[in-house]
């Protein structure tokens, strides 16, 4: 059978996530902030979605909230059979080491960790974790991996926080702005990379972006406004994160 | 209020906490400096007025027996202001309901209140009069102890005689500020008092009509002391004086002259230590905040404030925490000083002895603590007053790290990432690192060198009553007896053997060092008076010459092999210079022994027999002590075990207050280190911890960070603290160390670990109370909060 008729089979057999009216309020002082106003949504397994919306629309919440960094006010959220929402605090720390690999646009690389040690950070409590090396090969900085961040620069430490997100071979990938920080053929590094993941290893990738031009990579497109996704869109085809317009 | 002053309120309570551990430090200094300097201000200057007041004599001297009219002669000598002649005369009381001998040291006054030295105050009724023979007043302490005050009456045998005494008053006098019974090592008040008795009764009582056997001089400004002191020993020669002596060598008055050292030994001890921490303290937490506040500092210089506007803000965050250590300092030394001044008024007899409040001492407590903090202050100040806005504004560059050596082990080690996040966190920051390893360590020295007091005082205990001394029982006679009294004793039912002791009063120099002491005769085959090492075996006497204890060597400078200069006080006066042949180590006195013939070619005639050592059967031991009591010639009767809980009484007393407060202090030196260093820790981590937490750590983990790098930084710290504590503690014994005793080093492995756990336990909490944040911490706020 064909890869892409392959996966597509995988698509239509498996949903990652299910979330059912998931709505978040923050409460600072006597102010109270809606940043999700009951969002309903699928995604699923090998999927490509990106997350599109104006800052404060509501999209980093719910990527916090999928990550499960965070909790809704209300609603419910599924992972595979898992619902998160019902989770504690440990079963969460658990859920994140297990599956969650988390991309942030500062990198937020261990200054005091090597290139492959912050890799190490991510295997050493992982359960079927690749070797540290391979996964920094896989990013192209297999030369590199006894660097320190400060003396890589910012797409050399976004290619390791990478690294690091994949060296656990996690289900699903959450990128916050990855390419946000990095000019636009490092940014395509990057995306080259993710998209290689979602590929060889059938990881559903989650990327919020301010670039619009990023979204003819994903399968579907979330667009944000006001707490609530306003419109989803589906790509006919994704497009090779080489293609991009920046 | 303006607008930087309201910022710096803010960030003051902002961070309380760490400001708060840095004034507790800074309050421990203020907190032992008031202390020890106050109490040694109020204990110098009651001293002063009570010595001024009450007239204490300049030069005193005993005799044998002289007639009254030597008193005129002494005071016609130059130099001399005023002389006094007096009776000093040992009784027994009975108390028929106490086994034990219960003795007095009579001291004449004059009847119709012609003394000018030495007066006494009365507390309550009134002296001694005249045609009333059997009047006494009695010392403070002693009625105290005894629960005794005017009309109550009691029998004495006084010079051999029975006597009725009716107390008519109580009261103090500035030369028994300090008093002591022959042959005792503690005072006791139950057991010794001095009493005051008309000098008409006390002559008559002891046959000494027109004659004196002691002598008080006051001398003129200016006089010359050593002058004075040997014209009068010239003129007591033929009355048996046994040497003058001046007020340096008077007993009450060397009693707290030690005590005074003690405190100022304190002064340069303990505030330095504190002061050096809470710098320390100062110098990173502020720094630390200047480097968080970089972008503000910038922003305050955009808007046109000066750099001096800027320094002095921080410089007033420094300030801020000195004053309040200063507040909390004032508050607990006071306190303290109270309860010190409470515990010495209990061991010296002073018609008042308050502790005083001197402004001076707070004002110097205050500028110590505002000049340590300022001085932390100083690089964090400077820097802040350097950074030009544009720079400011601008991030600071990130830490770069490397591997080190220790490292490069750790690699090899099998080092996780957290292990490494640890070791390398570390050694980024040398300086900080070594002030916490500091910080802690000069907690633990501290604590050790307090702790160790204790083992010290019990190996003196223990070196004193059981190595020195293996007799039951010692008694002192009212005079030099002959032999007989030896015989008398051993015939006793119940004394198993009885040795003598004989002793010189004698005065030996050594280049220009003398000192006066006791020349101690030990006998042939004596069991009970050999002088014992520290390992229990007999110390051979040199034939022919000396043994000196360890304190007396040093103070006058000699070692074994040299030659002393010793020459008889009273008596035929006779001199000679004599080999050091061996040296005991006794921490108590400071005594000289030598054979029975050496001390021929002193006295000729052999030194009398002034007391007397007795093993005694134990099951008969109150029958003994009640056939002693009833012997006219005893004065004093030493019981070792008595004793012995006696002294261990007043070390306990002494030091348990104030272990209490050093366990206190030390325990605050390593919170105060341990807390600041770790909150730093935790705000230039917290977006590394979030980090953790979101790839998957669980909170425990990731608090492990934390606690592991204080952890690894309070272990390094064990070696430093015990090796400062190992220093410390034998400078400290050498300064608390006096004339009258000198405190050994033997600190038991139990005080090492003590101290090392008390300061492990204070940091880990410490710790932990931190590492609590971690748990608390939110991964989405830090996160995106850029650091």
């Amino acid at each position: 059978m064909h890869a892409d008729a392959q996966k597509d089979a995988i698509l239509q057999e498996r949903d990652a996530f299910s979330g059912r009216d998931l709505r978040k309020i923050y409460v600072t002082g006597e102010t109270e902030v809606h940043a999700l106003r009951g969002v309903d949504f699928d995604i699923c397994e090998g999927e490509v979605l990106v997350l599109l919306g104006p800052s404060g629309s509501g999209k980093s919440t719910l990527l916090n909230i999928v990550g499960g960094l965070d909790r809704p006010t209300s609603g419910t959220l599924h992972y595979r059979d898992t619902e998160l929402t019902a989770l504690d605090d440990r079963d969460l720390t658990r859920f994140r080491r297990a599956h969650m690999g988390f991309i942030f646009q500062f990198y937020n690389l261990i200054p005091s960790l090597t290139a492959e040690e912050n890799v190490r950070l991510v295997t050493d409590i992982a359960v079927d974790p690749m070797d540290p090396a391979d996964a920094l090969a896989l990013v192209g900085l297999a030369e590199r991996k006894h660097h320190y961040p400060a003396q890589l620069s910012g797409g050399e430490q976004q290619r390791v926080a990478v690294a690091r997100a994949i060296a656990k071979q996690p289900g699903v990938l959450l990128c916050d702005e990855p390419t946000g920080a990095l000019d636009s053929q490092t940014g395509v590094r990057v995306l080259e990379t993710l998209e290689a993941a979602n590929r060889d290893l059938n990881t559903t990738l989650l990327i919020i972006t301010h670039n619009a031009g990023i979204a003819a990579m994903a399968d579907r497109v979330f667009h944000f406004l006001d707490g609530r996704i306003a419109r989803i869109e589906t790509n006919a085809r994704r497009i090779h994160p080489s293609e991009i317009s920046w | 209020m303006k607008a930087l002053d309201l910022k710096l309120v803010r960030d003051l309570w902002r961070m309380r906490g760490q400001a708060f551990a840095i004034a507790i430090v800074l309050a421990a200094a203020s907190a032992t400096f008031i202390l020890s300097m106050g109490v040694h201000r109020s204990l110098y200057e009651t001293r002063e007025a009570y010595y001024s007041e009450n007239n204490f004599g300049d030069v005193f001297a005993n005799l044998t027996r002289a007639p009254r009219n030597v008193v005129d002669r002494v005071a016609a000598l130059e130099g001399v202001q005023q002389a006094q002649g007096s009776i000093l005369q040992y009784a027994i009381l009975d108390f028929p309901d106490r086994v034990e001998a219960v003795r007095a040291l009579l001291q004449s006054v004059d009847e119709r209140g012609r003394d000018r030295i030495n007066l006494v105050t009365l507390k309550t009724g009134r002296m001694p009069a005249l045609d009333a023979p059997g009047e006494v007043v009695v010392d403070n302490a002693f009625a105290v102890a005894n629960d005794v005050g005017p009309g109550d009456e009691f029998d004495a045998i006084i010079y051999g005689r029975k006597q009725r005494l009716r107390i008519v008053g109580v009261g103090f006098a500035p030369n028994y500020v300090n008093a002591l019974a022959p042959g005792d090592v503690v005072p006791d008040d139950t057991r010794f008092g001095v009493f005051w008795m008309g000098e008409k009764a006390l002559e008559a009582a002891t046959d000494r009509t027109e004659a004196i056997n002691a002598l008080s001089v006051k001398l003129q400004r200016g006089a010359s002391e050593a002058d004075v002191i040997r014209a009068i020993d010239s003129i007591l020669e033929p009355y048996g004086g046994t040497g003058a002596y001046a007020r340096n060598d008077h007993p009450s008055h060397i009693f707290l002259d030690s005590e005074l050292d003690q405190l100022e030994a304190m002064v340069t001890i303990f505030p330095p230590v504190f002061l050096l921490v809470a710098t320390f303290l100062v110098y990173v937490v502020l720094g630390r905040m200047i480097r968080t506040q970089r972008s503000l500092i910038g922003l305050f210089k955009a808007f046109g404030y000066s750099d001096a506007a800027i320094a002095g803000h921080y410089l007033k965050f420094a300030i801020a925490i000195a004053i309040l250590a200063t507040i909390l300092g004032a508050l607990s030394g006071v306190w303290m000083a109270r309860s010190l001044t409470e515990l010495y008024a209990r061991y010296y007899h002073f018609p008042i002895l308050l502790f005083s409040f001197a402004p001076s001492v707070f004002l110097g407590a205050s500028a110590l603590a505002i000049a340590s903090a300022s001085i932390g202050a100083i690089s964090g100040v400077w820097s802040a007053a350097r950074l030009t806005p544009a720079v400011a504004m601008s991030p600071p560059p990130p830490p770069v790290y490397r591997a080190g050596a220790v490292e490069r082990l750790g690699q090899k080690a099998g080092f996780t990432a957290i292990g490494h996040m640890i070791v390398r966190h570390i050694a980024r920051w040398p300086t900080r690192s070594a002030m916490t390893v500091g910080g802690v360590a000069l907690s633990m020295g501290l604590l050790f060198s307090t702790l160790q007091f204790i083992d010290s005082s019990e190996f003196m205990l223990e070196s004193y009553f059981f190595r020195s001394q293996q007799q039951d029982i010692s008694v002192t006679f009212t005079e030099a007896r002959n032999e007989d009294v030896l015989y008398e004793l051993a015939q006793m039912q119940g004394v198993l053997r009885v040795e003598p002791v004989r002793g010189l009063s004698v005065e030996m120099s050594h280049g220009n060092k003398v000192e006066r002491t006791a020349l101690e005769a030990i006998p042939q085959g004596a069991k009970l008076s050999a002088r014992i090492d520290q390992d229990g075996n007999v110390i051979d006497m040199p034939p022919g010459g000396l043994m000196l204890s360890r304190q007396l060597a040093d103070q006058l400078g000699v070692e074994a092999g040299e030659n002393v200069y010793v020459k008889m006080l009273g008596g035929r006066r006779t001199e000679a210079l004599l080999p050091v042949g061996a040296m005991v180590d006794e921490f108590i006195g400071n005594r000289a022994y030598a054979t029975q013939s050496t001390i021929s070619v002193l006295a000729r005639d052999g030194a009398p027999v002034g007391a007397a050592m007795l093993l005694i059967d134990g099951a008969k031991r109150d029958e003994v002590l009640t056939d002693l009591k009833a012997m006219p010639a005893v004065l004093s009767i030493g019981d070792r075990d008595l004793e012995m809980t006696r002294f261990k009484e007043m070390i306990d007393d002494n030091i348990n207050t104030m272990i209490f407060f050093y366990i206190g202090f030390a325990s605050a030196i390593a919170v105060g280190v341990v807390y600041n260093s770790a909150r730093i820790l935790f705000s230039e981590r917290a977006h590394e911890l979030a980090t953790l937490r979101v790839l998957g750590y669980h909170r425990i983990e990731v608090a492990v960070v934390l606690i592991g790098q204080i952890a690894l930084l309070v272990v390094m710290s064990v070696p430093v603290g015990l090796f400062i504590g190992y220093w410390l503690a034998q400078l400290m014994l050498r300064m608390f160390g006096s004339d009258l005793f000198r405190l050994p080093f033997a600190p038991s492995n139990a005080t090492y670990a003590e101290s090392a756990i008390v300061v492990l336990i204070a940091a880990m909490l410490t710790a932990v109370v931190v590492a609590r944040r971690v748990m608390r911490l939110d991964m989405v706020r830090v996160l995106k909060a850029r650091d």
